[in-house]
């Protein structure tokens, strides 16, 4: 056995605090903190540059850049590419042939401008952010694992999210609300339910025994990590089981800042207000009100086939045994207690056992029963509102260094504490009692002056819309990130970022009417050759759309899309392969209830039930991350699943038909069809070429509904030009 | 059968488009490759197996019912477990109850002597071609944190299952088929559900693709009721068309898009033929079980997987269980009705899979593995039954670059813990990589800051499994 295993066991090493850093180790993290991202942000002025290109100071940065490698923007982007472009990023639904006409007919100087304006004051605008926002928090509606419950309330902190974004929060108050909000603002719902970030993650929950430290240990692995990577922007987490390979961050800094939510537990906070909940409990007494019959309907057929099971198996058991069943148990010796439970568990058969003798009629009117019951339970009243929230506990536990991440090999406790490199003199103490650490992390991050909190932000706003990220690892500021593409702009924006009072809405309007952002995406091979990568951004990124956001615009398109906002996750029907792979070892005759009324199954994707093991082929295969770590940005793959489900899927046949039904309403002639069909997917008309193409089509036996269909495959469709 | 990137492009361009992806090939090598992101690509260093069937038995079988036989045991029945080794926590037992010997007897088979339990009758024939390892550990009690564990590589869910490393490293030989398929227990899913064989943070198109036997065996393959294949061919003529209008022909990301099309519509010709076990001979139907109602569904899933290696796909994960208690191998009571059931079902169609690869010369190039996410305890759940195990545990290779007819490791007197040699899922991992040319340290991927591997800190290659 190993010395610190002894030990362990011992109970010697967990109660002592850890002093495995030496003076070295600690001067070593502090000679690297020249790293550029822990540099104090200082905000350099825009380069004096007199071009008519330069509208924003991010242009001037950017030009300067380009002039520098001797290259040229590219020219501005059509109107009509720039309208669908815009919309699509800033609503993630297509423009209207009516606002593509309106935008053609706007001749004012600053038609761009107010399009941009107007998109921005949409609901849409906080749902399309907050799809991308609930990526990075790795969000979703259920715990994940085999269970996989759902969390009946987590849905409203996602409803938070779209608030945040549309109501203009600064994002210093946004920081703070989804890290301790429940300190800070105490008795306020808003922040209460902005905690949940804290929880956003998977969390394993299960029966049998339970090894009660790991269980905490990856809870508390999941807090860190969220806040490291989402808010600092630093892999944290590399630092788990050893001082960190590349960034000057020791294994107790790791340690200490997860020591910060050492007294962080997960808690369901009502909101409801006693009558509320007066109400729900008669509700509820009511609707069990209506399941008892027929439940005890069901049992009463199983019961005869069940009781023959029992007796049959008891038949078979030793008679000593036999005998033992009928003795109350408080009349038992230990020993028999054990055997008695043991022949209890040997005869009782599973449910499936028992169905496989019930005979067809009779399970013929069981399945009918079990149906009534599945539609009174779709009338299951809503419990009372409450926050999918954290509260710190009376007394934090104590935190130990962990070897390699190990929860059984404590190597001695740290105190709650900020990373060294970034607080060497600096450092506000954070409290012993559990309530206030999360507030004394929060605020540190606020602070104007940290080096990586608005960098950070602003490099998300920047890869939102322009692609990439002017630093291309936006979850990652460290060593192993990359550098930024264009240092002083990244500068400037943070800079811009807090001076505007961290107004999210005003760098992305900055940006999103940039000649920088206007720019044609078209490829061009002189400029490709100096810069590859368009790390210049001599041209505009083009980008694919998410799986969510196709979805949302071919309902657009079919015009069947509920712009409903908010409230509990819905479940949209699903292939029967889809539902083979839930998993549960109970009957699996009720696992997807869809909503009873149908115009929900038509929501945005973003209101869909996020069900960590259960994804949706169609957002899926478009490579929707499963919501297990923080994803800054989605990978793009291209391959034939997508294409099948873009061609074959029901809910593709359902909507190319509702988008023919659509267009047919234009009228008989074949032209106007066509003419009506362009303007509602791509808000443009058919070029001459394109018209002659459809006609030949329909000459040739297609059908309106195969030419809807074709036209929501095309890439122009499917792309943000 | 192996096809070359430019065969699948030139298959395609028979169909339709030929214009754009003759200008594709003509620019072959000039800009970035990303016509298929499958393509086939060499391995780190050469390697015998080429693919891999991995076949998994759900809930854990127990390792000393069938493969690492306890004769100590007996002298031990009914009684606990010695102080000695410590308190063992179960998920529902905690070492106190009494141990259980095998009630099933072992004998030696073949050359190489190898002990198999009258479970496996069928098996036993063919242990001269199995390398058995007979001491791995996992890190999880519990069914889902071992099944992405031995999955890929970690206890959490969200990491890319081994099939999707094995595709992200290699590609696919098959032009018409998914790179990595799954065939499940038609009762239903394993535990740890899809994530099994997520791609985790890798691009989608790694992952596995659930395949079914039938007229749809792939999730949307077939156009909805109506639409006829001459009417979907002149659907995606148009779609064609009208995207050659404003693609750039030196763009390959929208030529990967019009490739996926095309692949997709030859999926639909070729996929339903792969699972069409019909057409096999009576002796190889019979071979397999398919005559027999026990066997028949796991059988056809054993021939689909060797109809898959057959026509270039990379990786098969193939599961025996899921769903139902009773249709998984999870014996926490009546440990014979259970795992005589189980090894019923499974026994003859995967000793037919070993024989029917091995006539046709593709078990040198085909990994086959058998395995868990855990064992079973030696002491007793219920009276009869046995808790879960993940403190030692039997798997066997078998295949390309196997050591053939070799049995490696050791548990306890009891069974319980690994003791000679024990190896992690790490080293099962780096194991299975190495037999595929890969090398654990070369095969990375950049998430979130960091160089991921599927074994993580890096786990040791089982020298004495590689021939």
């Amino acid at each position: 056995m190993k010395l610190w295993a002894f030990l362990a066991a011992a109970g010697l090493l967990a109660a002592a605090e850890y002093h495995g850093d030496t003076d070295k180790d600690r001067a070593r993290i502090l000679a690297r903190r020249n790293w550029w991202s822990f540099q104090k942000v200082v905000r350099p002025d825009p380069p004096k540059l007199n071009s008519p290109w330069v509208r924003t100071p991010i242009d001037a940065f950017l030009l300067e850049a380009l002039q520098a490698k001797s290259l040229k923007p590219s020219p501005e982007e059509s109107k009509l590419r720039l309208l669908r472009r815009v919309t699509l990023d800033v609503t993630g639904l297509p423009p209207k042939p009516e606002e593509a006409a309106a935008f053609l007919n706007d001749k004012r100087a600053d038609a761009y401008e107010r399009l941009v304006d107007r998109l921005m004051a949409t609901t849409q605008y906080g749902e399309r952010w907050a799809q991308r926002w609930l990526d990075v928090a790795r969000y979703a509606d259920t715990n994940g694992f085999e269970h996989d419950l759902e969390r009946t309330h987590a849905w409203r902190y996602r409803d938070y999210v779209v608030r945040s974004f549309n109501s203009g929060k600064p994002y210093d108050v946004f920081l703070k609300e989804q890290i301790a909000g429940d300190e800070i603002w105490p008795g306020q719902p808003d922040p209460l339910i902005a905690v949940g970030f804290n929880r956003a993650g998977p969390e394993h929950l299960t029966g049998g025994n339970q090894d009660v430290e790991l269980n905490r240990q990856e809870v508390l692995v999941e807090m860190t990590a969220g806040v490291s990577n989402v808010f600092l922007g630093l892999t944290m987490n590399c630092a788990r089981c050893h001082n960190h390979k590349f960034d000057p961050i020791l294994q107790t800094d790791y340690y200490r800042l997860q020591a910060v939510f050492g007294g962080t537990e997960g808690k369901e906070v009502p909101l409801a207000t006693a009558e509320e909940k007066a109400r729900y409990d008669a509700a509820r007494k009511a609707y069990e009100a209506r399941l008892k019959p027929v439940q005890d309907e069901i049992t009463a057929i199983e019961k005869p086939y069940k009781e023959a099971i029992i007796a049959e198996r008891r038949a078979k058991l030793d008679p000593a045994v036999q005998a033992l069943l009928d003795v109350p148990k408080d009349k038992l010796s230990e020993a028999d207690r054990e055997k008695q439970k043991n022949a209890k568990d040997q005869i009782t058969p599973s449910w499936d056992e028992v169905l496989a003798r019930v005979p067809k009629p009779e399970l013929e009117r069981r399945s009918g029963l079990r149906r009534q019951l599945h539609a009174i339970e779709l009338d299951e009243p809503s419990p009372p509102a409450a926050a999918y929230a954290v509260v710190n506990r009376e007394k934090p536990e104590d935190t130990n260094v962990l070897k390699v991440g190990d929860h059984r090999m404590k190597l001695g406790t740290v105190p709650p504490g900020l990373p060294l490199v970034l607080t060497a003199n600096t450092a506000k103490p954070v409290p012993l009692e559990a309530a206030g650490r999360r507030t004394v992390l929060a605020e540190w991050l606020a602070q104007p002056e940290h080096p990586l909190t608005a960098r950070v932000m602003v490099n998300r706003i920047w890869q939102f819309r322009m692609g990439r990220g002017i630093v291309g690892t936006p979850n990652d500021f460290g060593v192993m990130g990359e550098r930024p593409t264009n240092p002083k702009l990244l500068d400037w924006l943070a800079a811009e970022f807090v001076s505007s009072g961290w107004s999210i809405k005003a760098i992305d309007r900055l940006i999103l009417t940039s000649s920088a952002y206007r720019q044609a995406s078209a490829r061009d091979a002189a400029r490709e050759a100096v810069d590859p990568e368009n790390k210049l951004y001599w041209r505009m990124n083009r980008r694919r759309l998410e799986g969510e956001a196709i979805r949302d615009s071919v309902l657009s398109v079919s015009g069947m899309l509920n712009l409903e906002v908010g409230g509990p996750p819905i479940r949209v029907p699903i292939e029967k392969e889809v539902y083979d792979s839930i998993f549960t070892e109970y009957e699996n005759d009720n696992l997807w209830p869809l909503p009873k009324d149908r115009a929900q199954i038509y929501r945005r994707s973003l209101y869909l039930l996020n069900k960590r093991t259960v994804r949706l082929p169609m957002l899926a295969n478009f490579d929707q991350p499963d919501a297990m770590t923080s994803c800054a940005y989605r990978p793009v793959s291209t391959h034939a699943l997508q294409a099948l489900s873009l061609i074959n899927s029901d809910f593709m046949a359902e909507q190319s038909a509702a988008f023919a039904k659509r267009v047919e309403q234009a009228g008989p002639a074949v032209p106007v069809r066509i003419q009506r069909a362009y303007q509602l997917a791509l808000a443009r008309p058919p070029k001459p070429a394109e018209n002659t193409m459809a006609q030949d089509f329909f000459t040739k036996g297609g059908t309106l509904q195969e030419f809807c269909l074709a036209l929501l495959n095309r890439n122009e469709f499917i792309y943000i030009p | 059968m192996a096809r070359t990137r430019r065969n699948v492009l030139l298959d395609a361009a028979h169909g339709f488009g030929a214009i754009a992806l003759q200008s594709l090939l003509a620019r072959e090598g000039k800009a970035a490759p990303r016509v298929n992101p499958l393509a086939a690509k060499p391995p780190h260093f050469p390697a015998k197996a080429k693919s891999v069937i991995f076949l998994f038995m759900v809930g854990a079988p127990s390792q000393i019912d069938t493969f690492d036989p306890k004769p100590g045991l007996k002298k031990y029945e009914g009684q606990r477990l010695p102080e000695s080794y410590g308190k063992i926590q179960s998920q529902f037992t905690d070492g106190s109850t009494p141990l259980l010997s095998s009630p099933w007897a072992f004998q030696q088979h073949g050359q190489s002597g190898a002990w198999v339990s009258t479970l496996m009758p069928n098996l036993a024939r063919c242990v001269d071609d199995l390398c058995f390892v007979r001491s791995f550990h996992t890190d999880s009690v519990v069914h889902a944190p071992a099944m992405y564990h031995v999955h890929s590589g970690r206890i959490l869910m969200g990491y890319p299952s081994l099939g999707a490393w094995v595709t992200y490293g290699l590609g696919t030989e098959s032009d018409n088929l998914p790179a990595y398929v799954v065939l499940p227990q038609p009762e239903g899913t394993p535990e740890g559900g899809t994530p099994c064989w997520g791609a985790g943070f890798l691009p989608a198109v790694h992952q596995g693709t659930v395949l079914r036997p039938g007229a749809t065996p792939i999730l949307n393959l077939k156009p909805p009721p109506g639409v006829t294949q001459q009417r979907q061919r002149a659907t995606l003529d148009l779609l064609q068309k009208m995207n050659d209008l404003d693609t750039d022909p030196t763009d390959s990301e929208m030529g990967a898009r019009i490739a996926s099309y095309e692949l997709a519509f030859r999926m639909q010709r070729y996929a339903p033929e792969a699972v069409d076990v019909s057409k096999e001979p009576e002796h190889i139907r019979k071979l397999y079980g398919l005559d027999q109602k026990r066997t028949a569904d796991f059988g056809s899933r054993c021939l689909l997987a060797r109809r898959m290696v057959e026509r270039g796909v990379r990786f098969v994960q193939l599961y025996s269980g899921g769903g139902p208690v009773s249709t998984q191998w999870d014996a926490h009571k009546d440990l014979v009705e259970n795992h005589e059931k189980m090894c019923g079902m499974t026994d003859q169609p995967i000793a037919a899979l070993l024989t029917d690869l091995k006539q046709r010369g593709l078990l040198d190039s085909t990994l086959v593995i058998w395995g868990s996410e855990f064992g079973r305890l030696p002491m007793s759940q219920s009276g009869n039954g046995r808790d879960h195990n993940p403190h030692g545990f039997t798997m066997w290779f078998a295949g390309g670059g196997v050591k053939a007819g070799r049995t490696i490791g050791s548990t306890d007197e009891f069974g319980l813990r690994a003791q000679d040699d024990p190896y992690s899922m790490r080293d099962f991992h780096a194991t299975i990589l190495h037999l595929l040319g890969l090398d654990q340290n070369q095969l990375w991927y950049l998430h979130n800051g960091r160089q991921e591997k599927l074994t993580d800190f890096g786990g040791n290659v089982i020298q004495r499994v590689v021939a």
